[in-house]
């Protein structure tokens, strides 16, 4: 009981601490539009394919460096925006040793061995560190989107793109109807009674905390470590719970568009998708965005008869394959220009575009068939003052978490260091 | 930060673990200090620590994470090649090769032994598949977890505690996945006694559905009638005769009468289609296209024998396939599935296979079992197969003729047959009719619900009542472990405020219990160990050790009376208990859930199998023959068998499907069976098994690589490491006409990848007279980008890398089979792995040794293992 108390306590500060500078900001919110000046919100967004791309064709040629480069096949697509994007070669995550995992340790850098005893660990992913700064202030503190059966498409485990502070996976939605939902559906169930679903879910929570105290009674202590992500599970639905709570009667955004259809695939599923990452910015409804994308539909919707695993392993010698796997390298970039074509017409008040205030990053941690150094990585956006428009041959093996500091800082967020980083890349730096 | 500190106390651990073990650690031999000092102590010395690297002092033993992490380090240098640098004296081929090949055993047995808990099994939750089946015990209902995530996708076994995790979105899901199935409990226990039954008549079915075809296309034909009709009204014209004599009499024409409508604007007086409601003359020509071929086909099945009280199963045309949807309103539960079926005289016989399945999209099919038909429509047999009806899946429920699993390939089969046969791919199964029915009563739903569904008694409250249900529910989820009253308390305060708010007693209890689904008593196997001493287990945690090693399952109320009894503290009681279970089919968890694991036969799923190379290995193919290596272990477990017969048996396990893929004759049906097979077959063992080659390959060709790294790692516990990543591509090969055996070869032309490809490729190579799908072969057909191809003949001689030589498959397989101590050996490491949850370290060397003789002493009979480890001091204490 007494532990009970304590963790009440606890939580309350725990909750003040996260209220106190939303409720603040909400109220400065309310009065934005009369203030003239107010620096636009920050946006991060990262995009994983999964299995890497076609190498001959997709990396620009390394005797091209700087602005002037020739857009190889892979990526013409994006000609149209090729002053607003970089293209950076020559990182990689060094302690990322399987083949088959092309989002798992893309954000985070993190050494699976890490901790003895476990065959997998992780850390916080780069998405996840901006949301701790960036995400007070919304409704959703970070949106995490994704596709079913992710984990056999290049992605590997995990549940999104992001990981949380001790190196847990977060779930996302993987469908663009669902997500639509959760992000815009309009909340038809009375105040009173939606105070009252809340707090019966905390008691809910209390219950499961009672019997935790029970179980914990008498282990050793690996075991209690162990227990311990339990409670940690707990205490984080109900950060999450008081969240809700304080943004309960605050109606959602309206997006201007209409709920997406039902069971769509490939192509048209990263569509719906960028779709409603493109309303949840500009209706300032989350700042930190990742989407991990289909590959096997995809793939189906371009009419290629493999599936991504397959066609990952493409050789020259073998019959087909290699020019599929360039036919979805030029699929996903028309995709990702198009995405961008959105961000740039979405307006701020202000008359800037949303594009202008954000960081993309399109990559994966599989660089081609399964190679993990090299990882392909394009950043584009205005949000962190990146130098934009270039080609980027880094030294081989420069930490990809190199990048991400550079983003991170670039955007404000003090950070010392993220994953294996050793420093911030300074030719991406404007 | 706070992992790194964590990291180092753990490292501490182990190595005083290490120490005080008395065993000692993975070490590299002093002799190969030489190399160092000739090629990289010149610049990494106490002097000139170039890379601030010094190897001049180097330990050899491999006792720390941070020493076996330098050690990788130096291996992965002088692997790709950058150390010695280029202006350096470079190491000689076979020093180098030497060197490299004893740091990479030394460096995988120091993973193994740093890489586990110093010898504890760490608490642990239940995985996804203990976590479903202890739902279907302890509710009787099945629910879909695939939302939940895939233990073990890391590596180890989806039972190793240390690497199973939790997050918050998960608990949410577990309160989720509670309450759908209490909402499926309910639903069933509402309609019990109820039974529902659906037949399907398909003479009736197949009459009316035909016959209205033919009628509404009749109906949509006529304009078409009437435009050809004027059409040819108009060339009877004298002055469009002589033109449509002519036409008439083309090639084009000749060969395709309804193309002659095309030429309509050439004939004076002619009416357009559009006047008749077409768009063009393209559209009403493929109208009646369609008209003849479906009327036409219509009309050729009513003339077919046996329609008036049957029909046929077709493959795209005329009825593909037959379902029965089952009512939005019949409970979850298990069902029977059945269909009265014959197989059609004079069509072949590897057709007579039906798939049972939700269909997806058009053509796909998510298939629940295969089965053979060997019934004549004289005497046509019945199919029953039992299926589950979930709340949430599909409710469709179909059959059709085994095929490949796609839209493109049924419509090429039906098509290209066609074609060139000039008539309808033929039908090769008849069926009477179908049914559906359910649910069936089930014995341990009712009986081990316990209060659960009781009624309430009219002197007690609401909530009193409620308490009740909560009390004994949360007991018996928690595996007779009792709930702290603060627990209950809060539950009933909760059910009482729903309660008050308006819910129904069913809803606000069903609410109130998915807690309890959520709650760590469920979810973790719990055992308590304050003092950090080892202890022995109670009775109680003895059970459910046991039955989630055996069932991953909750204890039954059999096991769990030994326990309370004491009973279960007798090795007499604990070898019934043992051989009990082992008998059950609930057993069948263990030897699916352990066998996929330990053999690696996820791999089976890594590629889509190349249709066109391989139509017959479809879906039911790649089921059976993984399925094959399941019944085989469990013909051995349950039979008493020796693990040796793995490697090499006169006898092989299958079903009539695995019988055709194999070309073994006079075996039907769907019951896997020990069949014998003669001496000079190659079947027996798991190198004969269609999974296991299939395995080694990439849907497409072979890859003796990984056949013979697999067959080091699982059959002769010699586990070569890992590929490193980042190997160039020998993409200079591409252009050249080489034999795939000198394709592999080529791996060993450099020294850094010789050390491991010496002893992998040769039995790659003897295992290459299976073919990508584990048929036999003796030639191989090889074609370049360009076209070129060339047969070239199988040579599976060779020899071990100092070992034995072998002239073909049979001899490898002999070596192989001779060498059941070193099988025997990795069989009992997994098979710890498995049923304690954590990995083998040194500290369990003399452990393994003696399950490996107590077995070897019984002929290495399966359930020797499991009753050793099970009456091992490591398996009783915690």
């Amino acid at each position: 009981m007494k532990f009970s108390t304590a963790r009440r306590q606890f939580l309350r500060s725990a909750t003040a601490c996260i209220a106190l500078p939303f409720l603040d900001s909400l109220g400065f919110r309310r009065f934005a539009s009369a203030a003239p000046a107010t620096p636009r919100p920050k946006r991060l967004v990262f995009l994983g394919f999964g299995w890497g791309v076609t190498r001959e064709t997709w990396f620009p040629s390394l005797q091209q460096i700087g602005a002037d480069y020739e857009l190889p096949p892979g990526l013409a697509p994006l000609a149209r925006h090729k002053g607003d994007f970089t293209v950076v070669q020559g990182c990689s995550n060094k302690f990322s040793n399987e083949a088959h995992w092309g989002s798992t340790f893309w954000l985070t850098g993190a050494n699976r061995y890490a901790e003895p005893g476990r065959s997998f660990c992780n850390s916080i992913s780069a998405d996840q560190v901006a949301a701790l700064h960036l995400g007070r202030e919304t409704r959703f503190t970070s949106l995490q989107l994704g596709t079913p059966d992710a984990g056999n498409q290049g992605h590997g485990p995990g549940l999104s793109l992001a990981w949380d502070e001790r190196g847990k996976p977060l779930a996302g939605y993987d469908n663009p109807v669902l997500a639509f939902h959760k992000l815009f559906g309009a909340d038809d169930v009375p105040l009173a009674q939606s105070q009252m679903l809340l707090s019966e879910k905390r008691s809910v929570f209390d219950a499961l905390t009672q019997d935790f105290a029970r179980v914990k009674r008498g282990l050793s202590r690996d075991d209690t470590d162990k227990l311990e992500e339990y409670a940690q599970s707990i205490r984080d639905l109900e950060v999450r719970l008081s969240k809700d709570e304080s943004w309960l009667g605050v109606p959602k955004a309206k997006p201007s568009f209409a709920e997406p259809k039902q069971g769509l695939g490939g192509r048209e599923e990263i569509q719906a998708m960028y779709q409603l990452m493109v309303a949840a910015m500009q209706t300032d409804t989350t700042r930190v965005l990742t989407y991990r994308q289909p590959v096997d539909s995809l793939l189906k919707s371009i009419d290629v008869p493999y599936t991504g695993h397959d066609l990952s392993h493409y050789e020259r010698t073998q019959w087909d394959r290699m020019q599929f796997s360039e036919k979805k390298d030029v699929a996903q970039s028309a995709l990702l220009a198009g995405f961008i074509d959105k961000l740039k017409a979405a307006k701020e008040a202000d008359g800037s575009s949303v594009f202008d205030h954000s960081v993309l990053v399109f990559g994966s941690n599989i660089s081609s068939v399964h190679f993990l150094n090299n990882c392909p990585t394009i950043v584009a956006g205005g949000g962190a003052g990146l130098k934009l428009g270039q080609h980027l041959a880094l030294p081989k093996d420069t930490p990809l978490c190199n990048v991400w500091l550079t983003l991170l800082r670039g955007m404000g967020i003090d950070v010392e260091r993220h994953g294996d980083s050793t420093g911030v890349v300074k030719e991406l730096m404007g | 930060m706070l992992s790194l500190l964590f990291a180092s106390i753990f490292v501490c651990l182990t190595s005083v673990v290490a120490f005080a073990s008395d065993v000692s650690p993975a070490r590299l031999d002093e002799a190969h200090r030489v190399f160092l000092k000739e090629h990289c102590v010149e610049c990494h010395n106490a002097d000139k620590q170039k890379g601030k690297l010094r190897l001049d002092d180097l330990s050899f033993a491999l006792d720390t994470v941070e020493r076996a992490d330098r050690w990788q380090k130096i291996l992965n240098q002088i692997n790709s090649g950058e150390m010695p640098p280029e202006e350096a004296k470079q190491p000689e081929g076979k020093a180098k090769t030497d060197f490299l090949e004893a740091l990479s055993a030394v460096l995988v047995s120091a993973r193994r032994s740093l890489g586990d808990s110093g010898g504890k099994v760490v608490v642990r939750r239940l995985n996804r598949r203990e976590y479903k089946n202890t739902i279907r015990d302890l509710l009787g209902v099945e629910i879909d977890v695939h939302g939940l995530p895939a233990d073990g996708a890391a590596g180890a076994f989806d039972t190793v505690g240390a690497s199973l995790f939790m997050s918050s979105d998960q608990v949410e899901q577990y309160l989720a996945l509670g309450r759908r199935a209490l909402d499926d409990a309910f639903a069933r226990h509402a309609a019990e006694g109820k039974q529902f039954k659906i037949r399907h008549e398909l003479e009736k079915i197949a009459e009316s559905q035909l016959s209205g075809s033919v009628k509404f296309l009749t109906r949509k034909v006529e304009p078409y009638n009437q435009w050809t009709s004027a059409v040819d009204a108009a060339c009877r014209n004298a002055e469009n005769k002589d033109k449509a004599d002519a036409l008439r009499t083309s090639d084009e024409v000749v060969k395709e009468p309804q193309r002659f409508y095309r030429h309509w604007s050439e004939f004076k007086g002619a009416p357009a289609p559009t006047a008749f409601g077409f768009k063009d003359a393209g559209e009403a020509e493929s109208l009646k296209h369609q008209f003849d071929e479906e009327t036409g086909n219509a009309e050729k099945y009513f003339q077919l024998p046996h329609v008036d009280t049957g029909s046929y199963l077709f493959v795209f045309i005329v009825r593909p396939q037959e379902s029965i949807v089952v009512p939005k309103d019949w409970p979850p539960g298990q069902y029977t599935l059945r269909v009265r079926i014959a197989a059609v005289e004079g069509t072949p016989a590897e057709r007579h296979f039906i798939e049972v399945g939700h269909p997806t999209q058009p053509g796909a099919f998510d298939i629940i079992s295969t089965h053979q038909i060997t019934g004549l429509i004289e005497n046509p047999q019945i199919v029953e197969v039992p299926v589950t009806l979930t709340s949430t899946g599909s409710r469709t429920f179909a059959i059709r003729e085994k095929r490949l699993n796609s839209r493109e390939h049924e419509v090429a089969l039906a098509v290209l047959y066609q074609k060139k046969h000039k008539t309808w791919y033929p039908p090769a199964m008849w069926i009477d009719w179908m049914e559906f029915e359910g649910p069936q009563v089930d014995g341990h739903h009712t009986a081990g619900s316990g209060r659960l569904f009781s009624a309430k008694s009219e002197a007690v409250s609401d909530s009193n009542h409620a308490r009740l249900v909560i009390e004994d529910f949360a007991s018996r989820a928690f595996r007779d472990a009792a709930p702290d009253a603060a627990f209950i308390d809060g539950l009933v305060r909760l059910f009482e405020r729903r309660r008050s708010r308006g819910e129904t007693y069913e809803s606000a209890i069903k609410e109130t219990l998915s807690a309890v689904l959520a709650a760590p008593g469920f979810l973790y196997l719990r055992e308590p160990n304050e003092s950090g001493k080892e202890r022995r287990l109670s009775d109680l945690e003895m059970a459910t050790r046991l039955s989630y090693f055996l069932w991953s399952a909750p204890p039954d109320e059999d096991l769990l009376k030994a326990a309370r009894t004491g009973a279960l503290r007798s090795r007499e009681e604990l070898e019934f208990q043992l051989r009990r279970m082992i008998a059950d089919s609930k057993a069948n968890e263990f030897v699916s859930g352990f066998v996929n694991q330990w053999l690696g036969l996820e791999r089976l799923d890594f590629f889509r199998f190349n249709a066109r190379l391989f139509p017959e290995f479809d879906d039911s193919a790649k089921m059976a023959a993984r399925q094959e290596v399941y019944e085989t272990f469990g013909h051995l477990l349950r039979g008493n068998g020796s693990l040796t017969r793995m490697l090499k048996s006169d006898q092989v396990v299958i079903n009539g499907l695995l019988a055709n893929l194999y070309g073994i004759g006079g075996v039907t049906g769907d019951v896997f069976r020990p069949v014998f097979v003669p001496p000079d077959s190659p079947r027996g063992g798991l190198l004969g098994m269609s999974a296991i080659m299939a395995m080694g390959s990439n849907g497409e060709r072979t890859s003796p690589v990984e056949r013979g790294a697999w067959v080091l790692r699982k059959l002769l516990h010699e586990p070569p490491p890992p590929a490193p990543p980042n190997i160039p591509q020998l993409s200079r090969l591409a252009e050249k006409n080489l034999s795939p055996r000198e394709r592999v070869l080529a791996h060993q032309e450099e020294p850094q990848c010789r050390q491991c490809h010496r002893k992998i490729d040769p039995i790659g190579f003897g295992l290459e007279n299976f073919n990508t799908i584990g048929q036999w072969r003796t030639t191989e057909l090889y074609a370049k980008a360009d076209g070129a191809r060339k047969d070239w003949p199988i040579v599976a001689s060779g020899a071990l890398h100092h070992g034995p030589a072998f002239n073909d498959f049979f001899e490898l397989r002999d070596i192989v089979a001779s060498r059941s101590a070193s099988f025997a050996r990795g069989f009992s490491e997994a098979l710890f792995e498995y049923a304690t949850g954590r990995a083998v370290s040194f500290v369990d060397e003399s452990l393994i040794n003696s399950i490996v003789e107590e077995a070897a002493q019984k002929d290495f009979a399966v359930p020797a293992f499991i009753q050793a480890l099970v009456c091992s001091q490591a398996f009783q204490h915690k």
